[in-house]
């Protein structure tokens, strides 16, 4: 990046107002965003904060039970001496019995805490930083930001001194942090689980975090009780605030001062961190993490091979070049011209015979005499139908009605 | 910020992520095919446009906004409008007609891509059509209450 981003600082009374236009972002704001070092530190920092339990160990132990040994039709853990219960002859101090002692009971001494190196952990915690100035980012991680004026948001200083409730709840509507804490509230739910019972009975999300820096600001006792809302001073950033459950971009709040100390306790590209002695920013393994940008580029494209087209074999009805004459142009392009040329050749062929002109008189004379030949049939047909009738009249009697005589 | 870097911070848990009988969606508003993938994923690019539903209200014709990704990390006041821009995007209601807003999203995409293109139109038009038939609903459900 050659040009350094610039931020500007709002006045806390009016979100309109900017008290100072042009700030340069802070160097923490460009370090790399590296999930895989801040989920590694907040898993093992999340475990500082556990209190050593155990089991009594003396739990399901406290019986004088022995083995029964073999032989009396029974299994062989150890059962309960005495008499005089149900207690006595049952099963005893296996992790499988009833009212025996767990298996593996917890110690105390058990390594509860974990300790992260510090450069790890201060990597961590730039990249976490960083993550706050990501807008996508925040939004991942679910903050109702849609009517914040900039993110990474910076307010003048005035905020620190607020002391009452009220004017934290107002600076947070003007500044449209209040629909994240209205989330905060409205998704407040019970705790599933036992924990309920020990002191942990509701579930809630975390909100804004405003980060201030003087040492005696009041702005603690103004914004504690909102809901969600959390305080931190700027020397005192803490890795489990700023990217909570390991997951980045906290919605934070600077005041100006936090945000001018910032570059003081990382350092720069330039030079070191002031106040964390010796430590320098981490670099990108990539300066150009833009993938698509190099892909796409001059230098890149020249060099690939064009893209592949997947060809799909029966994609489309095979259909028979034989039978089908586009089918059969598709392959072979001088079919056309060779059926135009074979029609052709057709045509020239029968050109030598001579066309038939009707003839009228000879159709009428043809006509005449196929009508005598018929008419000549007509007349054998009748005269043969006649002289059937009469033989029958003559000698059967059968027309005219007249009787039968044999 | 890179599209590749954010995609790998996000892909694995985010706000709008949400699984379910074994599918993966989103509810990004700027997703218009409801899937989560690198490509429909538009919170996390510079341009994507996401077609919202809004609130319904009964003289609304339109119930649709148009949610444009903006790349700057300030708010801006749409000085015609009056309207304040959020940070990460500027919104257009698409009261005055589904062109407009089809032009807006063609413009955005170009030729580029049309994967994206289709599916805000695609969106565009099916929560268009869904609003026609709301709308037609209820005017008939007023003239019989009427009656």
């Amino acid at each position: 990046m050659t040009s350094v981003p610039l931020v500007s600082v709002f006045s806390a009374d009016d979100s309109s107002k900017v008290t100072a236009k042009h700030i340069p972002l802070p160097a923490v704001f460009q370090t790399p965003i590296r999930p895989d070092i801040v989920s590694f530190v907040h898993t093992n920092i999340a475990k500082n904060r556990r209190q050593a339990h155990a089991v009594n160990p003396q739990a399901g132990m406290q019986h004088s039970a022995e083995s029964w040994g073999t032989g009396r039709a029974v299994a062989r853990i150890p059962r309960v001496s005495g008499s005089g219960t149900h207690r006595s002859g049952q099963a005893a101090f296996g992790n499988q019995c009833r009212k025996g002692r767990m298996s593996l009971p917890i110690k105390v001494w058990r390594r509860w805490h974990r300790r992260v190196n510090i450069k790890q952990k201060r990597h961590a915690a730039a990249t976490a930083v960083a993550a706050t100035g990501i807008v996508p980012l925040v939004l991942a991680r679910g903050h109702r930001i849609s009517q914040v004026p900039q993110i990474p948001l910076v307010v003048e200083d005035k905020i620190e001194s607020y002391e009452k409730t009220t004017d934290a709840l107002n600076f947070l509507k003007r500044f449209g942090a209040f629909e994240d804490v209205q989330k905060v509230v409205s998704t407040k739910v019970v705790r599933a689980g036992i924990s309920k019972q020990r002191g942990k009975k509701y579930r809630v999300r975390k909100g804004p975090l405003v980060v201030y820096f003087n040492e005696n600001a009041k702005l603690l006792k103004a914004f504690r009780n909102v809901p969600g809302v959390e305080v931190v001073n700027v020397t005192r950033l803490n890795l489990l605030q700023l990217a909570p459950g390991g997951q980045l971009g906290r919605f934070v709040i600077w005041t100006q001062s936090a945000f001018a100390h910032l570059d003081k306790l990382f350092g720069t590209y330039r030079y070191s961190s002031i106040i964390k002695d010796g430590y320098q920013l981490l670099r990108p393994l990539i300066t150009n993490p833009d993938l698509a940008r190099i892909i796409n580029s001059n230098q890149v494209q020249e060099k690939v091979q064009p893209a592949k087209t997947t060809k799909v074999l029966h994609e489309v009805q095979k259909k028979n070049p034989l039978k089908n004459t586009k089918a059969m142009d598709r392959l072979n392009p001088y079919a056309k011209k060779q059926r135009a040329a074979a029609a052709a050749a057709i045509k020239a062929n029968t050109k030598g015979t001579k066309k038939i002109k009707k003839n009228k008189a000879l159709k009428k004379a043809s006509r005449a005499a196929y009508n005598k030949v018929a008419a000549s049939l007509n007349d054998a047909t009748k005269a043969a139908v006649q002289e059937e009738q009469d033989i029958k009249v003559k000698y059967f009697s059968v027309q005219k009605g007249a009787a039968q005589t044999e | 910020m890179s599209q590749s870097v954010l995609w790998e911070v996000v892909k694995g848990n985010n706000a709008f992520l949400v699984k379910r009988n074994g599918l993966t969606l989103s509810t990004d508003p700027f997703n218009n095919t409801g899937v989560q993938t690198y490509s429909s994923t538009g919170f996390i690019t510079q341009n994507a446009i996401g077609v919202v539903p809004t609130q319904s209200k009964v003289n609304q014709i339109n119930n649709v906004n148009l949610v444009a990704r903006k790349s700057t990390k300030f708010q801006q006041v749409d000085r015609k409008t009056k309207n304040t821009q959020s940070v990460y995007a500027s919104t257009l209601s698409v009261k005055h007609g589904i062109h407009t807003a089809s032009r807006v999203i063609r413009k955005r995409f170009g030729t580029r891509r049309l994967g994206l293109q289709k599916a805000a139109l695609r969106k565009l038009v099916k929560l268009n059509r869904a609003n026609a038939v709301r709308r037609r609903n209820e005017i008939a459900a007023t003239k019989a209450q009427k009656k």
